[in-house]
Order: C-alpha cells, then sequence, then structure tokens
C-alpha cells in the first residue's frame, strides 16, 4: 500500500467506494468486466428477493434489527433504498379488534397460529438473504482491494520499455 | 395478490418452502465466493456447482442430524 504510486491510490477509494455503492462496480472500475457483472446480478438478486419475500416494511429495519441492518449496510445502494422503502411505506393502522386478537394469539385457533408462525419464517428467511447479500459484497469489498493490490505489482515488477 | 403483497408485507411461507429457499442462498454464496477465489472466470460454473452441492447436503445432513438427535433426546 505505501510503495503504490499516487495514481493507484486515488483509483483504489474510488473503487472500494463504488464497490460498497453497487455490487461489482468496483471490479468493473478496475477493468474485471466479467467478475464484476457476475457480482452484480448475483449479490443484487439475492438481496432483492429477500426484499420481495420478507417486504420493505420488516426487512430492512434498524430499530428491530440492529446487528442484521450492519450487515445489510454493506451492500450500500440496494440497503439505502430498501431502508428509503421501509421509511416510505407506512405500516397499516391496526384496529383495536386486531389489536386484541394479538394480545390473546396464545389462545388463538391452530390455523391463526399456523398463518402467524408463517409470515413470520418468510420475514426471517428475508432477514437471511438480505444480510447474506451484505456479508458478500463485504467479501467482493475485499476482493476489489486485493486485486488493485496486485495489478500494482504487476506494474511495479514489469520493466519499463526501453526507447 | 401475492405480487401486490411482495416487496411490502411478509410472504406466507411454510416450513416445506422455508427448507427449498436455501437452495438459492447457498448458490449464491457459491457463484460469489467461486468468483473471487478462481484465476479464470471460465472455471467459475463447474467450481460454483460442486461447492453449492457440497454446502447444501452438508447443511442438509447438519439439519437431519440435529433432528435425529432432538427425537433420541426428547
Amino acid at each position: 500500500m505505501a510503495s503504490m504510486p499516487s495514481q493507484q491510490m486515488a483509483r483504489l477509494p474510488v473503487a472500494v467506494f463504488l464497490a460498497w455503492l453497487i455490487p461489482g462496480a468496483g471490479h468493473l472500475f478496475l477493468g474485471h468486466r466479467a467478475r464484476g457483472l457476475i457480482f452484480l446480478v448475483t449479490i443484487t438478486l439475492t438481496f432483492w428477493t429477500g426484499v420481495a419475500v420478507g417486504g420493505v416494511r420488516g426487512t430492512v429495519d434498524p430499530q428491530e434489527r440492529g446487528l442484521w441492518f450492519l450487515a445489510q449496510v454493506c451492500n450500500g445502494g440496494n440497503a439505502l433504498s430498501g431502508l428509503l422503502l421501509h421509511k416510505m411505506v407506512q405500516p397499516p393502522p391496526v384496529a383495536p379488534a386486531v389489536e386484541q386478537a394479538a394480545h390473546r394469539l396464545g389462545r388463538a385457533s391452530a390455523s391463526a397460529r399456523a398463518t402467524y408462525a408463517g409470515h413470520w419464517l418468510g420475514l426471517d428467511v428475508a432477514v437471511h438473504y438480505t444480510g447474506v447479500a451484505g456479508l458478500l459484497n463485504l467479501l467482493v469489498i475485499f476482493d476489489v482491494i486485493l486485486r488493485a493490490e496486485r495489478a500494482n505489482l504487476v506494474r511495479e515488477e514489469t520493466p519499463a520499455p526501453v526507447s | 395478490m401475492m405480487l401486490a403483497t411482495m416487496f411490502k408485507d411478509a410472504l406466507y411461507l411454510a416450513s416445506p418452502q422455508r427448507l427449498l429457499l436455501i437452495l438459492p442462498l447457498c448458490l449464491a454464496v457459491a457463484v460469489v465466493y467461486k468468483t473471487t477465489r478462481c484465476a479464470d472466470v471460465k472455471q467459475v460454473p463447474m467450481a460454483a456447482l460442486i461447492l453449492w452441492v457440497t454446502i447444501v447436503i452438508g447443511m442438509y445432513a447438519v439439519g437431519v442430524g440435529l433432528w435425529l438427535m432432538y427425537l433420541l433426546l426428547a
């Protein structure tokens, strides 16, 4: 890192920022087109599959799931879009009858409990999908740093053409 | 109805559906990991497929093992 030329030093933070903001964009910026596209498609699809299953109301929620949100936010642009949608979509007003029913959930019928558990499972799966997508993007960010350093080492070892 | 619910509220998932949803997640992990590790991108599909099958078999084996342990202890 210390021996990096100034041009490379300037490129690295840009590549890391792009990799955080859009999965694969750091690789595309460094010229690894195929890898960048694979990361872009795979990670973005994983994140939004999670949001589709769990819904924006509960999946990206920094107040209810702080640690999971830390993992999700490694996915930069996707996580911020999810958070924005979470803030835009207001929860439906809870009718007093529904509140009372939720209070009596322990005495609810087996089918009502199964429905409640089914939705809870969906949210659980969604949080795992989005969290894992964020952690995968963290791996991709580290890969950007390694590839930028490796490219710099190759350039340093290549002898300059004799004129 | 389902499309209107997607992206807004959590979908209803039964237990078998939840078990199947592990497959695409493991595939994503295998593809991203192997794309970072393989020197040539052409090696990624086969390497990711092998890793995906290994993860899925391993995780289901652990699940079955824990379930059997639960049955024995219960």
